[in-house]
């Protein structure tokens, strides 16, 4: 691995976790920093998912869905994307540059789009460094 | 909604209560009626700078606990939902009082079907240590020879044994880092519109309670005192109604000013590296009702090696699970044993999510929190 830059992913299992499994199975290359976690629904991520993954070492955090109106449970994705927003404000207060944070609509046909949010990601963390937290 | 002037047909209420002694004489007609089990109200205790709820059922004990207290900043919302969920109580409140019992009532923790909300307008309160300090320093008078005190046309009035009053003018208080909490002065809610009834002394003529009825139950509330005889009741001027909107509005100026002055980021505050992990600040928020389920309990979470832990992993987890309903009535400053200004920032947050979505805790109409709505909006 070319450099140590942690990013944790969590990923819902109908949507951009299928676009992950495209780009894999296409065999796209984007840079190998990331840690899936599948989730049900992006709906089910609280932000403290998020925090944890802060606090104990990721350098930066994303979170993939189903596209405005996909959701597989129908309103799952709304919720989220209001939750993202206070996800932001708090990181915000905690000194956490907010490009470190970054929330994606993809759908499992989309492995490209996963391929190329994942190097665009990757390249913003590598400006930014690794995350201290004092 | 609607406006009276109140004043109590009981002597004895008159002389103890202040202006009026409207707010005794309901809580006594809704005690003898038997239209409430109880009723939760403030009692005094050694000196002014102490007084604790009290749960009343018989109403002679009501007399004792008439009066104002601005020493003795307490939360009925945690109380109510913890003790008397199951009876039908009646207790007064103030704004933040009102506000977090109504974010409980989205959380059904409370059955607004058990309560009757008398609600009090409110200036804001004083810290009961700070206060005595306050008064030590601008006032000729010892702390302990203080019998009442009130907060009236922008200054704060403390009454001597022997009938002699001084009075300090509250914004030279707070230039000099004392005067009301510091919640208080930039809460911007300050007459209860969610209770039952609003009662304060604000554009009332002396003797006399004026009263904003908010609701149909406040209305009955009103009627039925005055046909039990305990209440006399006539309509306000003109002129009354407009000074009190003119003394809600100069409160309400005063307290956006000082919102504009204070708010740094919590990476900012280094009162933050001093926090002890004692979890007092969630245990007292009204808001904050999972008890022993709190994730912050949870294994995950839990970091008891790590002292002081790392903030967005403890507070920030609070932040995410309540800010945006936080109705700022500052318990949580008052019990930080390292007095860490702990309000700020979530008042800070919930002025954010107002920004984006229009949401005043415990004010605004939502029926669910808004966080938690099935509705298919973004932000």
């Amino acid at each position: 691995m070319s450099d140590d830059l942690k990013i944790v992913g969590l990923l819902c299992n109908w949507c951009c976790y299928g676009g992950a499994d495209t780009a894999g199975t296409a065999r796209m290359q984007y840079s190998p920093n990331i840690r899936i976690i599948r989730v049900m629904c992006s709906g089910r991520i609280n932000p403290s998912m998020i925090f944890k993954a802060f606090q104990e070492g990721a350098d930066g955090v994303f979170v993939g869905g189903c596209h405005i109106g996909d959701c597989h449970y129908d309103a799952g994705n709304y919720k989220w994307s209001r939750r993202s927003k206070i996800v932001e404000d708090i990181l915000e207060e905690f000194g956490i540059e907010k490009e470190r944070f970054r929330h994606e609509w993809i759908s499992a046909s989309e492995g490209e789009k996963f391929q190329r949010t994942m190097e665009e990601f990757h390249k913003t963390l590598t400006k930014l460094g690794p995350l201290e937290l004092e | 909604m609607s406006y009276v002037l109140a004043k109590s047909q009981n002597n004895e209420i008159l002389e103890a209560g202040e202006c009026g002694g409207a707010v005794t004489s309901i809580l006594k007609y809704l005690l003898d009626e038997g239209l409430v089990d109880g009723v939760l109200a403030l009692s005094p205790q050694d000196d002014v700078y102490d007084a604790f709820p009290v749960f009343v059922t018989d109403s002679e004990d009501l007399l004792k606990t008439a009066g104002s207290y601005h020493c003795a900043p307490t939360m009925i919302g945690d109380l109510v939902q913890k003790y008397f969920i199951d009876k039908k109580v009646a207790f007064t409140v103030k704004p933040c009082d009102m506000r977090a019992v109504e974010e409980l009532i989205t959380r059904h923790k409370i059955n607004r079907d058990n309560i009757y909300m008398i609600g009090l307008n409110c200036g804001g309160t004083v810290s009961p240590v700070s206060g005595r300090k306050m008064i030590d320093l601008f006032y000729e008078a010892n702390p302990d020879d203080v019998v009442s005190e009130e907060i009236d046309k922008g200054q704060f009035i403390i009454e001597l044994a022997d009938g002699s009053e001084e009075a300090v003018k509250i914004h030279d208080l707070e230039n000099e880092g004392y005067g009301r909490r510091n919640n208080c002065q930039r809460c911007d809610v300050k007459i209860p519109r969610k209770a039952n009834i609003a009662c304060g002394n604000w554009g009332a003529e002396d003797g006399w309670t004026f009263i904003e009825i908010n609701d149909e139950k406040g209305q009955e509330l009103i009627d039925g005192a005055k046909k039990a005889g305990i209440l006399e009741t006539k309509s306000p001027s003109d002129a009354a109604v407009e000074g009190r909107s003119k003394v809600e509005n100069i409160m309400i100026k005063m307290a956006k000013k000082n919102q504009d002055a204070t708010y740094p980021t919590v990476s900012e505050m280094t009162e933050w590296s001093r926090c002890i992990s004692c979890y007092a600040c969630r245990d007292v928020c009204p808001i904050c009702w999972c008890f022993e389920n709190c994730e912050l309990n949870k294994p995950y979470f839990k970091d008891e090696a790590n002292i002081p832990p790392v903030p967005i992993a403890f507070q920030g987890v609070r932040l995410s699970h309540m800010s945006f309903s936080c109705v700022d009535c500052g318990q949580c400053d008052d019990v930080c044993p390292m007095d860490i200004p702990v309000s700020l920032i979530f008042d800070k947050l919930q002025k954010k999510y107002y920004d984006r979505t229009g949401y005043v805790a415990g004010v605004s109409d939502d029926i669910k929190p808004p966080l938690y709505s099935p509705e298919k909006t973004e932000l």
